[in-house]
């Protein structure tokens, strides 16, 4: 097998760390389960990975919370230590690794140059491009012009959380510091976006994983995110939508339809309109997620979900756009009317929303690209 | 409310499928599956499985489809990574596998229908690597002292 600057395969690897074969198999099958794959295409999988070459990945953050990684070291299957030991070599994350500052910035440079036109690209946090980009500089350099160098020579880019995916919070209006999602600075690289605010971690691994095994960008949706994680609403796959489908619905968090576990749309849940695995996949090793705790979808995965009004506002408010937009009087007699009408308006309701947010979106790119 | 217990709680479903003692026709789907792919095993050799995962099933509805598919007599256990079991059920050809991490926690479940469960059969580079070990040993335990 021809190696690429002598590196082993995976399986090479994994011989070398004791890890058997048919715990990789083992491996391989879980992760295929988790992307709804057929149960017999984790042996598929396994042989696929073990032949291939481990990727150098880089992992840069910008404009960010840090809470994309918080949540990508807490994945249970496959682990962070499988993914970065068994897997891929992390050649870079600022975070992460042991080496810093000038040190670090050198790693960066020389995992660039030698696995130039191979290495995936992952990009945690906004670009804010005011003020020349200092906003969010390091070792010298601003997040922009990190970021176009390191695009050049990348494979595939995959923008981890809905800061790079979208702009996210520090996108939302006013967005002081001019950032912009990743896709709107790199135009001529693959580019996969996993959203959320943070993102599942086995949605992070999952897509990485997919990617390695295929070499393939995977299935992607309107937004650029995978079909395999992003192709149902929140609201398809919740436990509680029989009871939006029966016209049951919490009114308040503590009222008598809360703690039946009744359907938490009247409080803002925005599940119809999002597109996720959380009530799927779930959260902490498939233990529960927002809606099973009692809390609306706040809508994390979408484009703009900080600026489209109140958490706490239903859906089928008349107009769902930017703060401000939606009155508190215009909320109230969409409120009252969501139980009346029930689960046919409901289904109706969540696809015009959808359908509304895509023209405000629209719109509102069309005047900023007029604007600058 | 100062205590976790204050905290109410109300069951919504008790499971009727297990409590009654009919099978669910949930449960009735999944063993007519299996049936079709035993038929397929049979006939052309080609194996197959279910996720377990990928099915709503509640608790009572699995115990259901155990009881239906009873006790078979091959065990295996396999301790990579954590302690996995997969049980031939009274059905044979049909194997009720769980993957667990090293935390204990289910990472995979399935059904399968197979001569031997696809994870156990070894390559023959695998083969030919275990060869070459034993070999290796051979010719290193010839050359000690006394040997």
């Amino acid at each position: 097998m021809a190696h690429y600057h002598d590196q082993p395969t995976i399986g090479e690897m994994l011989e070398r760390h004791g890890v058997s074969r048919r715990t990789f198999i083992k491996y391989c099958t879980a992760m295929a389960s988790a992307l709804a794959l057929p149960p017999l295409a984790g042996r598929a999988m396994a042989e696929q990975l073990r032949a291939a070459l481990r990727p150098s990945v880089i992992y840069l953050s910008f404009q960010e919370c840090t809470g994309c990684l918080e949540s990508l070291i807490r994945s249970f299957s496959p682990s962070i230590e499988n993914l970065i030991f068994d897997v891929i070599s992390l050649d870079y994350d600022d975070t992460l690794m042991a080496a810093a500052g000038a040190q670090a910035e050198m790693a960066r440079d020389k995992a660039m140059k030698d696995n130039y036109g191979k290495y995936v690209l992952v990009i945690d946090g906004s670009v804010p491009t005011g003020a020349n980009g200092a906003y969010c500089a390091l070792g010298g350099k601003s997040a922009v012009d990190i970021l176009r160098e390191a695009a050049k020579g990348a494979a595939a880019i995959v923008c981890v959380g809905t800061c790079s995916s979208f702009g996210g919070v520090p996108f939302a209006d006013p967005n002081p510091t001019q950032a912009w999602p990743v896709s709107d600075i790199v135009s001529d690289k693959p580019i996969v976006n996993v959203s959320g605010c943070p993102p599942i971690p086995e949605v992070i691994t999952g897509t990485l994983l997919q990617f390695i095994s295929t070499g393939k960008v995977p299935d992607l949706d309107e937004y650029r995110r995978p079909k395999v994680f992003f192709g149902n609403t929140i609201h398809d796959r919740c436990y509680r939508r029989p009871f939006y489908d029966q016209g049951k619905f919490a009114k308040s968090f503590d009222d008598e339809g809360a703690r039946n576990g009744w359907c938490l749309f009247e409080l803002g849940c925005k599940g119809p309109t999002t597109y996720n695995a959380c009530a799927t996949t779930k959260w902490n090793g498939g233990t529960s997620f927002p809606i099973e705790s009692g809390h609306p979808c706040l809508g994390c995965s979408e484009p703009n979900f900080w600026d489209k009004g109140s958490f706490y506002s239903a859906l089928s408010a008349p107009r769902w756009g930017k703060a401000g937009e939606v009155s508190p009087g215009d909320v109230l007699k969409v409120v009252g009317g969501a139980a009346a009408v029930g689960a046919a308006l409901g289904v109706a309701s969540a696809g015009l929303s959808r359908l509304r947010q895509r023209h405000i979106e629209k719109s509102t790119t069309n005047n900023e690209a007029k604007e600058s | 409310m100062s205590r976790l217990g204050e905290i109410p709680i109300r069951i919504v479903s008790r499971t009727p499928a297990a409590s009654t003692g009919t099978i669910g026709a949930g449960v009735t789907a999944i063993l007519i599956e299996i049936a079709t792919q035993l038929d397929r095993l049979a006939d052309g050799g080609e194996p197959g499985a279910i996720d377990l995962r990928s099915l709503p099933m509640s608790p009572g509805d699995r115990e259901q489809l155990l009881k239906a598919l009873g006790p078979g007599e091959v065990t295996i256990t396999l301790k990579g990574d954590g302690e996995s079991t997969i049980n031939e059920t009274g059905i044979q050809g049909v194997w009720w596998s769980e993957y667990r991490d090293r935390g204990g926690e289910l990472i995979a479940g399935f059904i399968e229908i197979a001569q031997v469960p696809a994870i156990l059969p070894v390559e023959p580079d695998q083969l030919r690597r275990g060869a070459q070990q034993l070999r290796a040993g051979a010719a290193g335990a010839a050359q000690q002292p006394g040997n």
